[in-house]
């Protein structure tokens, strides 16, 4: 199944590893929001998917799908993060898993992504 | 002419009201855009179907200041009040500046302005060293508004960040970025679009959408904050 959470995706696993979740860094930076500033933009990633998503029969990435995958993974391999941290790793692990993205094309963006914002 | 106008000239007093930040950017941070990013680029959808969903997720219905525009929209006498006057224009619509009901905190009591788009002018509003906002009369900013990646970026790069909220404007248009402090609030008053001839007040307010009062998009006949957005399947592979 496409939340097999055996499968490895270790661009992934490195983020988890750093452990830089919403708790940690409201913590250290004396933050009272509950939420990270990044989740009603994951909020939206995942409502739009769900929507542009749920026609196409080879993808097979309906809400339903994502949803079922994301429990499966939050309770198993990414059981360690907090919520939304673990509903963003999921998404991004399904998207990994179906080959929407690759791990080598997600690095780079990554890095490049980091360089604009530190720029 | 300047690709755009950054005024930040002003005596900051920000640690009087200003509440922590996370100043550091996350690897999880990192990651939500990389997904979007690349998700876009192969054709699942735009940053404007995405930045409507973001929208609706965090939506406070039609605020007040959707109604002032509306209303500056259909009576030149108002529009002309919002203009030199914003903060009188403000409490016809209900909102007084100088007493606003909860939103407002200490920081709240400034003076404030509207900013009147033009065919070759487009203002955005930001505070670029911590989250001012005219919250009296738009209620709480959105989370994106309060991230270093807008708050520094925005001044810098505005076109670049405008087309990540979808909104690409013609070169003719210049961008002015209007820096918010501690004492100046700041409100966008965008061009009324083609194919509302005709409409009321309540038809109009109902498509200035808080996003399109900070600047980083247009009214748009069809495109409300209450409402859930259709939006077209995904294209894969993308077409060039």
């Amino acid at each position: 199944m496409s939340g097999d959470p055996s499968e490895e995706f270790t661009v992934l696993d490195e983020i988890v590893g750093r452990g830089q979740t919403w708790p940690v860094m409201a913590a250290k930076y004396g933050v009272e929001n509950p939420l990270p500033p990044w989740k009603t933009s994951l909020d939206g990633l995942c409502d739009v998917l769900d929507r542009t998503c749920a026609s196409d029969d080879e993808l097979r990435f309906g809400f339903k799908e994502r949803r079922d995958e994301e429990d499966v993974l939050a309770a198993t391999r990414y059981a360690e993060l907090p919520y939304p941290e673990n509903q963003l790793v999921a998404l991004a692990h399904s998207l990994l898993k179906r080959g929407v993205i690759d791990q080598a094309e997600l690095r780079r963006r990554l890095a490049g992504i980091r360089a604009r914002l530190e720029s | 002419m300047p690709e755009h106008h950054h005024s930040h000239d002003h005596p900051h007093d920000h640690s009087r009201t200003v509440k922590p930040m996370v100043d550091e950017i996350t690897d999880f941070e990192v990651l939500e855009i990389a997904l979007r990013e690349l998700c876009i680029e192969k054709g699942l959808f735009t940053a404007q179907e995405h930045r409507v969903f973001t929208e609706y997720a965090e939506q406070i219905g039609p605020t007040p200041a959707a109604r002032l525009v509306a209303k500056a929209w259909l009576e030149p006498e108002f529009k002309q009040l919002a203009l030199t006057d914003a903060v009188a224009a403000a409490k016809e619509v209900g909102v007084d500046w100088l007493d606003p009901t909860g939103f407002g905190t200490p920081s709240d009591f400034a003076a404030f302005k509207i900013l009147e788009d033009t065919p070759t002018l487009h203002h955005v509003i930001v505070c670029a060293l911590c989250s001012c906002y005219p919250r009296p009369i738009l209620g709480n900013s959105p989370e994106w508004y309060r991230t270093p990646n807008y708050r520094r970026r925005i001044v810098r790069w505005p076109r670049q960040v405008l087309s990540e909220f979808g909104l690409e404007l013609p070169d003719g248009v210049e961008v002015r970025v209007e820096d918010s402090n501690q004492k100046h609030r700041f409100m966008v008053m965008p061009m009324r679009p083609d194919g509302t001839d005709g409409w009321t007040e309540d038809q109009l307010a109902e498509i200035i959408t808080r996003d399109c009062l900070i600047g980083v998009a247009l009214p748009e006949p069809g495109v409300t904050s209450n409402v859930t957005p259709l939006v077209r399947p995904a294209v894969r592979p993308v077409e060039e």
